[in-house]
């Protein structure tokens, strides 16, 4: 049965490397995007894809055992925990700063309608 | 880990020590965007973000070292940076609100102080016209 | 058949006078000891009114003397630096000097580390080393530990602990209207995850013996998850379940509980002596001797400490 052991480490080592290739992605999102909640959605794919598949050739290594069911565990508790991270992050963001119109500008629902009636007017107006 | 196949365990070796390299470059990187970061939101953020490189740092270490009760402290590691992050942010939300209000507060009291002065400035403006004028 | 003692003889007697005391009712020396006569404060609300940010944001630097000089605050700069660097590297020399990790001759390779690797699973019967050395080979250490954190956990009560009502409105530190407090993710998730971190904090507890946990780290575990609960959900729904008085039972029946195992503890169960708590099969979870409920006690203490923490400091009060 050594042909088995040798595709499942081959199996986990590709799934590892390809969890470092979205690891990677991660690092060079945040490190290149300017405003912090452009960079929240580049640090999400280190966490939840990333971490995933480097887990999942943990698993492969270890082999139907507890060690498995615990990294199983870690994942899932991982991927509950991440987005309300993020959620309570841009909380933060948005509730503390005042003047953020120069990076993300907000419209208001009311200003939408409006700016729908402004566009008509001025096709009418060319028309 | 394969204890019987030495060709493949030293394999499984060599690869596990470059999937560490490559872990301890991205506890650098999280450590620079932490000290650069401008807001207090980039910098729990990056503290959010290290977390997840080091639970795979302990489950390539427990491969390493053939110990399977490593893998508590990852559980661990992901309740208390996530605590974190929720406690830090709730803080500093209220401490922002109120900033915010007080900066709130003394612009209204700027603009209102302005506005009283501009009044005076053209009520003295016409009184001199009128007095041209007259 | 008892008396009841009149109103005039009660006020004269130590016990109503001590009372008194330690109520904060009535200053012993006032009136008593030769003293100046106290000034009453300009403004008796200055205390409670919240100071401006401009007051407190002030650097260090500028508190000292504009006369006394640009010399000394940059001789002091300079003088903290140079001390620093002193500072380490004199002890970098001391630790140079130390020998190296894992040397045969080293001091800490003697016979106790010996008998502690070589008969401590049979001694103590349990399979974690480490946890059976410090639980029973060095039970009274482990207590004295115990101790500090209860003591930690008193002192921080004096000293920041707001109990008044009047005080805690005039202090506002109830008012967390600035804060997010519900939030409906954040109490879903804790509704869900709340549970399984208690379970797996009492699962590291009762490992102790069996695998690297025991008391110290499955209490942290399970501090967390209070902790958690009180952040997501309140205060006042923290406080149905957890508040100043069963904290009290609890931590001050935790660590009596623990002392009085290890008085029991130190006149049997070693060498041979019989005690009514087994060692038992190593490797079964009621094993190991006075181990197992040590650890719950160890445990449950440090649950208690850090949940006060973070509730004395964010709100003033359990």
């Amino acid at each position: 049965m050594e042909i088995l052991n040798w595709i499942r480490f081959i199996l986990a080592a590709v799934l590892i490397t390809a969890g470092l290739v979205f690891y990677a992605i991660q690092f060079i999102g945040v490190f290149r995007f300017q405003y912090i909640l452009t960079r929240m959605h580049a640090a999400a794919i280190g966490d939840t894809l990333g971490m995933g598949l480097v887990l999942l050739g943990t698993t492969l290594i270890y082999g139907f055992s507890m060690a498995s069911l615990k990294v199983v565990i870690i994942l899932a508790f991982m991927w509950f925990t991440s987005p309300v991270c993020s959620h309570l992050l841009a909380k933060l963001e948005v509730l503390s700063q005042r003047h953020r119109d120069d990076r993300c500008p907000v419209v208001k629902a009311e200003d939408i309608g409006k700016m729908h009636e402004n566009a008509e007017q001025e096709k009418e107006a060319e028309a | 880990m394969f204890a019987d196949m030495p060709a493949l365990n030293s394999a499984c070796h060599y690869f596990m020590i470059f999937v560490f390299g490559a872990f301890a470059v991205m506890f650098i990187l999280c450590l620079i965007r932490m000290i650069i970061g401008p807001n207090v939101a980039d910098r729990l953020l990056a503290s959010n973000m290290i977390g997840g490189p080091v639970i795979c740092t302990i489950a390539v270490l427990g491969i390493l070292l053939n110990e399977t009760y490593l893998l508590d402290v990852g559980l661990i590691y992901t309740l208390i940076s996530f605590l974190a992050v929720v406690i830090i942010s709730q803080i500093y939300i209220g401490v922002y609100r109120e900033k915010n209000q007080k900066q709130e507060l003394r612009e209204k009291k700027l603009a209102e102080q302005t506005a009283a002065q501009a009044a005076k400035e053209t009520a003295a403006v016409k009184k001199s016209e009128k007095r041209e004028e007259n | 058949m008892s008396r009841k003692r009149p109103v005039e003889e009660y006020e004269k007697s130590f016990a109503f006078r001590f009372k008194r005391w330690m109520s904060g009712e009535k200053d012993p020396f006032i009136g008593e000891v030769e003293m100046h006569p106290q000034a009453e404060p300009e403004d008796p609300e200055a205390a409670f009114r919240f100071v401006e940010e401009k007051e407190y944001r002030e650097p260090a630097r500028m508190r000292i003397d504009a006369k006394a000089s640009t010399i000394y605050s940059r001789g002091y700069i300079v003088m903290s630096i140079i001390v620093c660097l002193a500072l380490v590297a004199i002890l970098s020399l001391a630790v140079s000097h130390l020998p190296s990790i894992g040397d045969a001759a080293n001091p800490t390779n003697n016979e106790v580390g010996k008998r502690y690797i070589e008969q401590g699973l049979q001694e103590t019967g349990s399979i974690n080393i480490v946890t059976g050395m410090i639980l029973t080979y060095r039970a009274f250490d482990t207590f004295g530990e115990t101790t500090v954190l209860f003591i930690a956990t008193c002192c921080v009560m004096m000293l920041i602990m707001v109990e008044n009502e009047e005080k805690r409105k005039k202090l506002k530190l109830d008012d967390f209207g600035l804060e997010p407090l519900d939030d409906p993710i954040l109490k879903i998730v804790a509704r869900f995850l709340c549970p399984i971190i208690f379970m797996f904090g009492i699962y590291v507890v009762l490992n102790g013996h069996l695998s690297p946990g025991g008391g110290f780290s499955g209490g942290s575990i399970i501090g967390a998850g209070m902790i958690l609960h009180a952040a997501a959900f309140g205060f006042p729904t923290t406080q149905k379940f957890f508040n100043e008085h069963i904290y009290v039972i609890i931590k001050v029946s935790a660590l009596m509980c623990y002392g009085l195992i290890a008085i029991y503890f130190f006149y049997t169960g070693a060498n041979g002596l019989p005690s009514i708590f087994p060692k038992g099969i190593p490797g079964a979870i009621l094993s190991g001797g006075i181990i197992l409920p040590i650890d719950i006690c160890v445990g449950t203490e440090v649950a208690c400490t850090i949940y006060a923490f973070y509730a004395l400091f964010r709100r003033g009060g359990l």
